[in-house]
């Protein structure tokens, strides 16, 4: 295996980071107006992601960076291309960011209230844009030979992209509803099962007729690299998807939901990288001036210096996750000093 | 690529990194403090610094939060605006971002969370420890993005390779190129300068409504100790940086200093009003020599002027750059005139206030405390007109002598879309200035109330009361 495709790999599972680790701050934001039905109990919602969804936000920030060194030409090509709906992502995360650190600074309803919206908004709008971005990945965009691409915001806007972001917005909402179950006990947690089987749900629906549209939207699914072994990765999603369903509602476990959760997104990742490899941002004029992980990667010794910095660096970084998830408990305690 | 979106894109990277870096100096030199507060209470057992650093602890939280927000719309600009120069220099300035990712941010935001809301679930010691981990995370978040300015100044350890695009060569090259070490530590000095005089700011504004108020008279103490030593280091270190511009960037040191013509006995200018089209200061003031003597340690030395400096450039790389691609002079020339003035008065107001706290005076004589309350945020003015001279004098190069800032622009992206964002970009961060301000003072403000449910007896009838609201939701 030569570094390029162990590069690949490695930005597959720094995306699978940060969907697992932040999938759920985003689901459980996305969720806050709805699940909580009056401040303590939002407060309490808040405190389950409050300890740590500043440090996982962090997985985003090192995919920023890890793109930017692998594969710079990618770094280029999206984020330019994407340039309004890469702001507006932008825009959404700063407002997240301040929201919970401001929210319970001040005793009124009206300020708690818009900074929960915002929470709320920021959540969803997120795990909505993500998906539309990749599905319109997948298909290809308009990268002409010298990798750049010249469409607007709102070619993003089609219906193929659209059900890749609904898709994205139920695993994230679905990965919410599940940290829930496992991180918190009476009412709420009773509310979470519900919609973790809910959005499983519609998790499943979605993959389904995203599978059904790439037919003619991106056949590249279809036709990808490893044969009939590729063509079922996606059904691990829909395993995922079942295994919520069934163990939110049984009411043994608390944490089971939560794993098979994380197997659905497994799932969704796996599909993207199988689905996509060896390109990265292919390109819908010519497959020609595609962006694969040759001709967009950094040089050798880039990618091995950073391949040693990823093999001390990720480890310490498990450490220190590990460490703070354990101090605050598997439950939810408020004190003085929560959100 | 129309030059109007050039501009745009300029303005914007300019003013969104001057925004995101009004928070880290903060997070960075309040970072050290609280290690050393909150350290004296582990060791001490004295209530009063455990007060300390709750009260500047939930500061830092309201600025760490939004120094976090801004800086990641810095993180992905690279690449929404200069696109050109992310695929020309992103295998060697890409991984210094990455691994600030990994080994800093990680670390710094991770530890965070354990320390803001961590105080009642780990043994002091422990809770130390995070407070260590956050502060050394966010200097290191400072060595990685300065290892990738600075290489932006003074690039080694590459090649170019075939296709016309530097490779990386050497690793340990591009981290310690020339202008690393000193731009890191004249950096970090100037966070802790800010630490202090924050602190001690803050500490003041209490000293003057109460002057027996015993914690804030222990947190100015600590703040004028630091700020003493840091200040006068910095005069020191600013000096190194001026030396390392005249070694690597003389097209820079030309423009800082307005010095248009080469000269033996070389001036140094202390007011002018440079004009770009005149090539003159107009009225001035200058100390003869001593720009020669601080530059090369000799006043007879000739220090190149600023025609000769981008002739010389011209010939060493290259080029064909006119003096009309150079920004005005005065802008250069005045930011770094200014941080330098006010880089003395700081290491003057240490040293007094340094005075009057081993004759026992500080906490009763006003005039110092208002001084104080003055400089509160004087340092951070003097860091970003450092970055100013920085990245300005740095001009028309992204790279030095590498790459052009026309020709690092995303070319795909138009005027209006750069305008829009700069648009929202103004008006979310206007909002967010005000949030925080608002929060900075109503923390302020409810301390002056007596509010100080922090240590002590005080936080267990907290605790009780929000068992109860926890039992509440529960139920
Ligand atoms: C509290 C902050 C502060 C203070 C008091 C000073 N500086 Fe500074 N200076 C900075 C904060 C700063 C900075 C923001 O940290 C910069 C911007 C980029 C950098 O490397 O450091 C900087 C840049 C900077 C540069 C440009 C280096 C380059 O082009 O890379 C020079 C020559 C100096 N400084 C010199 C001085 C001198 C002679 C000072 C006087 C006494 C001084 N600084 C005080
Ligand atoms: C945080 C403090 C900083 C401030 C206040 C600052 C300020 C500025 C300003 C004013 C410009 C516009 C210059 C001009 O066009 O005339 C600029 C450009 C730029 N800066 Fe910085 N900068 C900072 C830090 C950094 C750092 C740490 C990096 C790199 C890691 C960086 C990279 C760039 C790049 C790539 C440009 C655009 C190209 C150019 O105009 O040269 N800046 N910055
Ligand atoms: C212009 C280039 C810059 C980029 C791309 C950048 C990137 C970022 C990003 C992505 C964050 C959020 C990190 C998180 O979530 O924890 C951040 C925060 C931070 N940055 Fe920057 N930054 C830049 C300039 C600087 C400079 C010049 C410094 C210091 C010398 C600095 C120091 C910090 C620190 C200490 C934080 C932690 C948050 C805080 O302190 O408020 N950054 N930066």
């Amino acid at each position: 295996m030569n570094l390029n495709i162990l590069w690949f790999i490695l930005l597959a599972v720094i995306i699978l980071g940060w969907s697992v680790m932040d999938g759920f701050d985003y689901g459980v934001g996305g969720l806050l107006k709805f699940i909580a039905k009056n401040d303590n109990e939002r407060r309490y919602v808040i405190n389950s992601i409050g300890p740590v969804w500043e440090g996982n936000q962090v997985w985003l920030i090192l995919g920023g960076g890890a793109v930017f060194a692998a594969f710079p030409f990618v770094y280029a090509a999206i984020f330019s291309g994407f340039y309004l709906a890469m702001m507006l992502v932008v825009w959404l995360i700063i407002f997240r960011a301040v929201s919970f650190e401001f929210r319970s600074r001040v005793e009124s309803t009206g300020w708690r209230n818009f900074w929960d919206s915002s929470i709320t908004v920021t959540g969803l709008g997120i795990a909505l844009l993500f998906g539309v971005a990749i599905a319109n990945i997948l298909m290809g965009i308009p990268l002409n030979k010298e990798h750049i691409d010249y469409q607007s915001l709102f070619s993003l806007l089609n219906i193929f992209g659209l059900v890749g972001g609904l898709i994205s917005l139920s695993m994230f909402l679905m990965h919410g509803s599940t940290y829930l179950i496992m991180k918190t006990e009476g009412g709420i947690q009773k509310r979470a099962r519900v919609f973790a089987s809910g959005f499983a749900y519609a998790y499943i629906i979605f993959t389904i007729l995203f599978l059904l549209l790439s037919l003619v939207f991106a056949q590249r699914l279809l036709n990808n690299s490893f044969g009939i072994i590729g063509d079922i990765v996606p059904i691990i999603m829909i395993i995922g998807g079942i295994g919520v369903i069934v163990s939110a509602k049984s009411l043994k476990s608390d944490i089971k939901p939560f794993a098979y959760s994380v197997l659905g997104i497994v799932g969704a990742v796996a599909s993207l990288a199988v689905g996509i490899f060896p390109d990265i941002v292919p390109s819908s004029i010519n497959p020609k001036y595609s962006l694969n992980i040759y001709n967009s990667a950094s040089n050798h010794l880039t990618l091995f210096v950073m391949l040693i910095a990823t093999i001390i660096g990720l480890p310490l970084v498990l450490i220190y996750a590990f460490y703070a998830y354990k101090k605050f408990g598997l439950k939810v305690k408020m004190d003085e000093s929560s959100y | 690529m129309d030059s109007l979106a050039l501009i745009l894109a300029r303005f914007q990277f300019g003013m969104t990194a001057f925004f995101h870096f009004i928070y880290p100096p903060l997070t960075i030199g309040l970072g050290v403090l609280l290690v050393i507060t909150e350290g004296i209470y582990v060791y001490s057992k004295n209530q009063d610094y455990l007060r300390i650093t709750r009260f500047f602890a939930k500061l830092f939280a309201i600025n760490f939060v939004v120094g976090v927000a801004t800086g990641i719309v810095m993180e992905f600009q690279f690449g929404t605006n200069w696109s050109q120069y992310s695929s020309y220099v992103g295998a060697i300035f890409g991984a210094p971002l990455a691994i600030e990712g990994l080994f800093a941010f990680f670390m710094e935001s991770i530890f965070v969370g354990v320390m803001l809301l961590g105080w009642n679930r780990l043994s002091p010691k422990a809770h130390w420890v995070s407070t260590i981990f956050v502060a050394i995370g966010s200097a290191l978040s400072g060595v990685w993005i300065l290892v990738a300015n600075s290489w932006m100044q003074t690039p080694r350890g590459y090649k170019i390779g075939l296709n016309g695009i530097p490779k990386m060569t050497n690793f340990w090259h591009v981290v310690f190129n020339p202008y690393f070490p000193f731009e890191f530590i004249h950096v970090i000095t100037g966070a802790w300068e800010y630490g202090a005089f924050f602190m001690a700011g803050v500490a003041s504004w209490f000293l003057i409504k109460n002057n027996k108020d015993m914690v804030m008279r222990k947190a100015l103490k600590i703040a004028v100790i630091v700020g003493v030593v840091v200040a006068c280091f910095q005069i020191v270190f600013g000096d190194i940086s001026a030396k390392e511009v005249v070694k690597y960037q003389p097209t820079k040191l030309a423009m800082m200093e307005a010095l248009w013509h080469s000269k033996r006995y070389a001036p140094e200018t202390l007011f002018a009003l440079p004009n770009n089209k005149t090539q003159s200061n107009g009225p001035h003031i200058a100390i003869p020599g001593l720009l020669s003597m601080l530059a090369y340690m000799n006043p007879a030395a000739k220090v190149m002027g600023f025609n000769k400096s981008i002739n010389y450039i011209n010939h060493k790389y290259d080029l064909k750059l006119t003096p009309a691609m150079f920004p005005p002079v005065w802008i250069v020339f005045w930011s770094f005139h200014i941080m330098m003035y006010l880089g003395f008065y700081f290491a003057a107001v240490m040293i007094i206030a340094l005075i009057l706290l081993l004759k026992n005076k500080l906490y009763d004589n006003r005039k110092i405390l208002k001084v104080f309350l003055f400089s509160t945020f004087l340092p951070l003015v003097a860091l970003e007109l450092g970055w100013f001279t920085t990245e300005i004098g740095r001009q028309p190069f992204t790279v030095y002598g590498l790459l052009t800032t026309v020709k690092s622009v995303s070319p795909n992206v138009s005027a209006s879309d750069v305008g829009l964002s700069i648009f929202m970009f103004i008006l979310i961060y206007i909002t967010l200035a005000s949030f925080a301000i608002f929060l900075f003072k109503k923390e302020l403000k409810e301390r002056l109330e007596g509010k100080d449910e922090l240590a002590g007896e005080v936080s267990n009838k907290a605790k009780a009361n929000a068992n109860a609201k926890a039992k509440e939701v529960l139920s």
